[in-house]
């Protein structure tokens, strides 16, 4: 294929990446070394029958005026990153110089909101990706070995806790686990304990999101695998148990090599998707005592008088650094294959 | 599968798998059911501070309703709140990406499928690290330019960012399909007097049509259950369903409404409940696709 | 109808070399077979030939155009792919009519020179069938009928019988002969099988690592091959090639002594001649060897025998019979004997 009708063809798609990704990812790079103007504050006299006194104003005018011409506000090079709502550097040698021990450092470093946020991210992460790939796993070799008649009212359901709108599924799952709802009224017959609330304290929501995770990613893990074992050789299963291997050391030995490279993708594709986790803490309203990084530029983006723009756009740019450091064992597989090859 | 004795495996195995199936089947179906059920109830028995069992037997629906299930939920939320609105959007925006996505998605995914040049490598990584992109991070970078430009809230404006932000994810799945294809059939063609867009259009489309279909399933899941852009980038007029149940959350509590929350979120998953009913093929395909290429 | 000329053609990916300075001129009507072993580069000068693939350097002129610049459409050739590259949803009779639909033939004209594709290729029959309720023969005739349904400047066929089985390989090979024979358009065939193109050639293009090695017709590639890759490609069994050395007229190596060959060569050379330009005698001046296996074919009795290193075998009567391991003396005509540069490989001339 020549040049010309390569580009041809890929132009489009092209196009809508850099414009509404590449710029983007731009723009938030030089929006966060940027800053929201102060507002502009002019000493007025006011005069009046008791006397003249001085009193400090908002210039809307000439706020208005400043944000016009520089819409982007004023420059503040790295001081945003810096500041206490993202890396606070201050704060946290403060809090390294002056603490009780590590628990101390821990609970004051959780009181800083972008630890707080990456703290529940990394941790929701890396515990739900394995578990939700060994959940699948385990679903995919029980699915595997029933009747055929079985397995397509069964795949049906599996999908149901993935195909189905986070903020959704998060809301159907929040409203059974309230005090209220099915389950927590009934966790609290079985521990006998009226005031038991799975939103009340840090850890038993962290615990709340993180078996939310499982279940929605879990699906993903059952179907991929599921495949992969219909695509297992039937030769070195049989030769296997000629030789004389177990059902486990079937699995061990055969199984689980084949589905290796699957593993890989599959654990790609779940770190992608999980460190984003956002949709969750919206709808188990989790904010108190959950946060994440997505989350926390929701939050800074959502306000309703005056959105924090610069603080939104550094926590992405971290968030962005974050991503590329977890692709970058793969991206350096790719290329390694790439170069190989050629 | 056939009993023989040399598949026939113990029974204390069997059954510990059995067992877990069934218990996964109702972990991964029960919450469903159960709002789908309560979803037709009062929020006294739904959410009900004396004894979840009101939910099951229903006594203050029928206290307040004079029937043991009420549509009250669904008229407040689609009538009283405009949920019906929240659908059309929702409509129009799912449909428009997914067919936006798809005729770039098939030029693009093509065109890196059929050209063995470098640049397809660094294409391919690129769409790669865009997919990884948390979207609420490419959101933050939309907000100021698109309020300059005031096309902020706008139906149009969330369609083609969502197209964006779908691309990625398309190329790397429509340029595995047509790998499949051999290239044996648009050479033909093209020996046989086409150009290349006509050997494309008119000889390997029409081969490609459970690659484009699948493709299309995930676009559609993509756009109707996006949050992050949808929740930021359009106005109270112009919100899809998801956002706008989000926003029902902030006001139904106060006002006693919360039912409304729960008949808008089980309208959302109806349609989700077709699709996986009518398409279930093609999602477990499109799902393993990505995997044995990838 | 047109000569192509292939003048200093050459392919490069990097500094990859796919096809080498391919020099060739093809006369009008001409069948020729490209043959090699695969990545020889045979397909990929077929491939620049018919414009799916970059020309690096070097010119093809298809008759008086000089096609180098053209897209594949434009080029006036017709293909028959390995893999056939039928139109899965349409049905044999569509496949057919596309190249002269998409090449905007006044559609009056469709139905008959369809019907009269069909019927050279014997496909009446089936001409509302899908290609995937067809077998493998018929699939290759759609192929066949596709390429003949117009009436181009060459057809190319690249391997179009590798998929076929043996039986229907033969016939198949055939018709394509006589297809051509009729229809007198130049025609470029690749090939891997030697037999198709011993058959199938008006002249052969034996290729390998992207060099033409040698161009002549079938009888004279076999008789007098140039180098020996040729010499080891050609026939089946291929040529027995022995390393030695020759000094006034002898050549010997282990087990083995020929003389009588010319004279004017010495030093390292390696000999050649073919499993039946031997013959069962006792005499002094040839192979004397233990049997290391005995093939039956039938027809005849192949003997394995360990010369200079090197397996070689002989044909034989087929009422031959002998033990491994027992003493066999072979004598070899010397006017029947290759002689090769040790070297080079290249042929070394053999005017005593």
């Amino acid at each position: 294929m020549t040049h010309k009708t390569f580009f041809a063809f890929i132009f489009p798609s092209l196009l809508a990446m850099i414009l509404f990704i590449a710029l983007p990812i731009g723009s938030i790079v030089v929006q966060s070394l940027h800053v929201e103007h102060p507002r502009v504050l002019v000493e007025v006299e006011n005069c009046g029958p008791f006397g003249c006194e001085r009193e400090t104003r908002v210039d809307t005018a000439a706020t208005q005026a400043l944000q016009e011409a520089q819409p982007m506000g004023q420059f503040n090079g790295l001081g945003t990153y810096f500041d206490r709502r993202h890396l606070a550097t201050e704060e946290v040698s403060r809090i390294f110089s002056d603490n009780e021990g590590v628990a101390d450092i821990a609970r004051q470093m959780y009181n800083l909101p972008f630890y707080k946020a990456l703290s529940f991210t990394l941790v929701y992460t890396f515990i739900v990706t394995p578990l939700g790939m060994a959940l699948g796993f385990s679903i995919a070799l029980a699915v595997n070995s029933i009747p055929r008649f079985l397995k397509g009212p069964i795949i049906f359901f599996s999908l149901l806790p993935m195909i189905v709108t986070p903020l959704v599924g998060s809301l159907i799952l929040f409203w059974m686990i309230n005090t209220q709802g099915v389950i927590g009224s009934n966790l609290q017959l079985l521990f006998d304990d009226p005031d038991l609330s799975l939103r009340a304290s840090p850890l038993l929501t962290w615990v709340t999101l993180i078996v939310y995770g499982v279940w929605s990613m879990a699906p993903f893990s059952f179907v991929v695998f599921y495949a992969g074992l219909q695509t297992v050789p039937s030769d070195t299963l049989e030769s296997a148990k000629i030789d004389g291997a177990s059902r486990w050391e079937r699995i061990r030995y055969v199984v689980i090599p084949h589905l290796i490279p699957l593993a890989t993708f599959v654990a790609l594709v779940q770190l992608m998707d999980n460190f984003r986790v956002f949709e969750p803490i919206v709808g188990f309203s989790a904010e108190a005592n959950a946060t994440s990084l997505s989350w926390n530029i929701f939050n800074d983006l959502r306000g309703q008088v005056d959105q924090q723009y610069s603080s939104a756009a550094a926590t992405s740019v971290l968030t962005v650094f974050g991503v590329v450091v977890l692709l970058m064992p793969v991206l350096v597989r790719l290329w390694r294959d790439f170069n190989r090859k050629a | 599968m056939e009993q023989t004795t040399v598949n026939r495996r113990p029974l204390l195995l069997s059954t510990t798998s059995s067992l877990f199936l069934v218990l996964w089947l109702i972990v991964a179906a029960f919450p469903f059911l159960w709002t789908v059920w309560g979803s037709f109830k009062v929020e006294a028995d739904f959410f009900s501070r004396e004894n979840w069992q009101l939910a099951i037997t229903g006594l203050n629906t029928i206290g307040q309703t004079g029937s043991a299930f009420t549509g009250d939920g669904y008229q407040g939320a689609w009538i009283e709140r405009d949920f019906w609105k929240a659908a059309w959007n929702t409509v129009i925006v799912t449909v428009s990406v997914t067919a936006i996505s798809l005729v770039l998605g098939t030029l693009g995914g093509y065109a890196l499928a059929r050209s063995a040049r470098r640049y397809t490598l660094w294409i391919l990584i690129t769409a790669l690290v865009f997919r990884a992109m948390p979207h609420i991070t490419l959101v933050s970078g939309y907000m100021l330019p698109f309020f300059e430009w005031n096309v902020w809230g706008a139906l149009p404006t969330a369609i083609i960012v969502l197209v964006a932000i779908n691309q990625p994810f398309a190329l790397w799945m429509l340029h595995s399909f047509f790998l499949s294809i051999p290239k044996d059939l648009d050479e033909s063609a093209m020996v046989d007097g086409c150009t290349r867009f006509q050997a494309f259009r008119q000889v390997v489309i029409p081969v490609m049509w459970p690659g484009v279909i699948t493709t299309g399933l995930f676009s559609f899941l993509l756009a109707y259950n996006d949050f992050a852009v949808t929740a930021m980038l359009l106005n109270q007029d112009n919100q899809t369903m998801v956002p706008k149940i989000a926003s029902f959350l902030g006001t139904v509590q106060t006002e006693g409404a919360v039912m409304y929350a729960v008949a808008a979120v089980v309208s959302a998953t109806v349609p989700l409940f077709m699709l996986v009913m009518f398409f279930q093929r093609q999602i477990v395909s499109g799902l393993t696709a990505g995997a044995v290429k990838g | 109808m047109a000569e192509i000329r292939l003048n200093n053609v050459c392919k490069r990916w990097g500094k990859v070399s796919g096809v080498d300075n391919f020099d060739l001129h093809i006369k009008d009507e001409e069948f020729l077979v490209l043959l090699g072993p695969s990545g020889c580069g045979k397909s990929t000068t077929m491939r620049m030939i018919a414009g799916l693939e970059d020309v690096s350097s070097g010119e093809i002129w298809l008759g008086d155009r000089m096609v180098n610049k053209l897209e594949p459409k434009d080029r006036d050739v017709s293909m028959v792919f390995q893999s056939y590259g039928l139109y899965p949803n349409m049905t044999v009779y569509e496949n057919i009519r596309f190249p002269i639909k998409v090449r905007k033939v006044p559609k009056e004209l469709h139905h008959e020179q369809v019907m009269k594709a069909a019927e050279m290729v014997d496909l009446v029959d089936f001409l509302h069938r899908k290609p995937a309720e067809l077998s493998g023969g018929q699939r290759q005739r759609v192929a066949l009928g596709r390429a003949i349904v117009r009436k181009p400047t060459v057809f190319l066929m690249d391997e179009p019988l590798s998929n076929l089985d043996a039986k229907l390989r033969v016939s198949t090979r055939a018709e394509i002969k006589n297809l051509q024979f009729r229809l007198k358009t130049t025609t470029i065939y690749v090939t891997h099988d030697q037999i198709e193109a011993m058959t199938l050639a008006d002249r052969v293009v034996v290729m390998n690592l992207g060099r033409i090695q040698q161009i002549a017709t079938p009888t004279e590639i076999y008789d007098n091959p140039a180098n020996t890759f040729v010499a080891g490609f050609i026939g089946n069994p291929a040529m027995n090639l022995i390393k030695g050395t020759i000094e006034s007229g002898v050549f010997s190596a282990e087990n083995i002594r020929i003389e009588g060959l010319p004279s004017q060569h010495s030093g390292p050379i390696t000999l050649g001649f073919r499993a039946e330009d031997a013959e069962l005698k006792e005499v002094q001046n040839a192979i004397n060897a233990p049997v290391y296996a005995m093939e039956l074919l039938g027809d005849s009795s192949m003997i394995a025998l360990m010369v200079g290193g090197e397996l070689i075998n002989i044909k034989a009567p087929k009422d031959f019979r002998a033990e491994i391991g027992s003493q066999v003396s072979i004598g070899i005509n010397p006017s029947h004997c290759h002689l090769f540069d040790a070297e080079s490989g290249d042929r070394l001339s053999q005017d005593i």
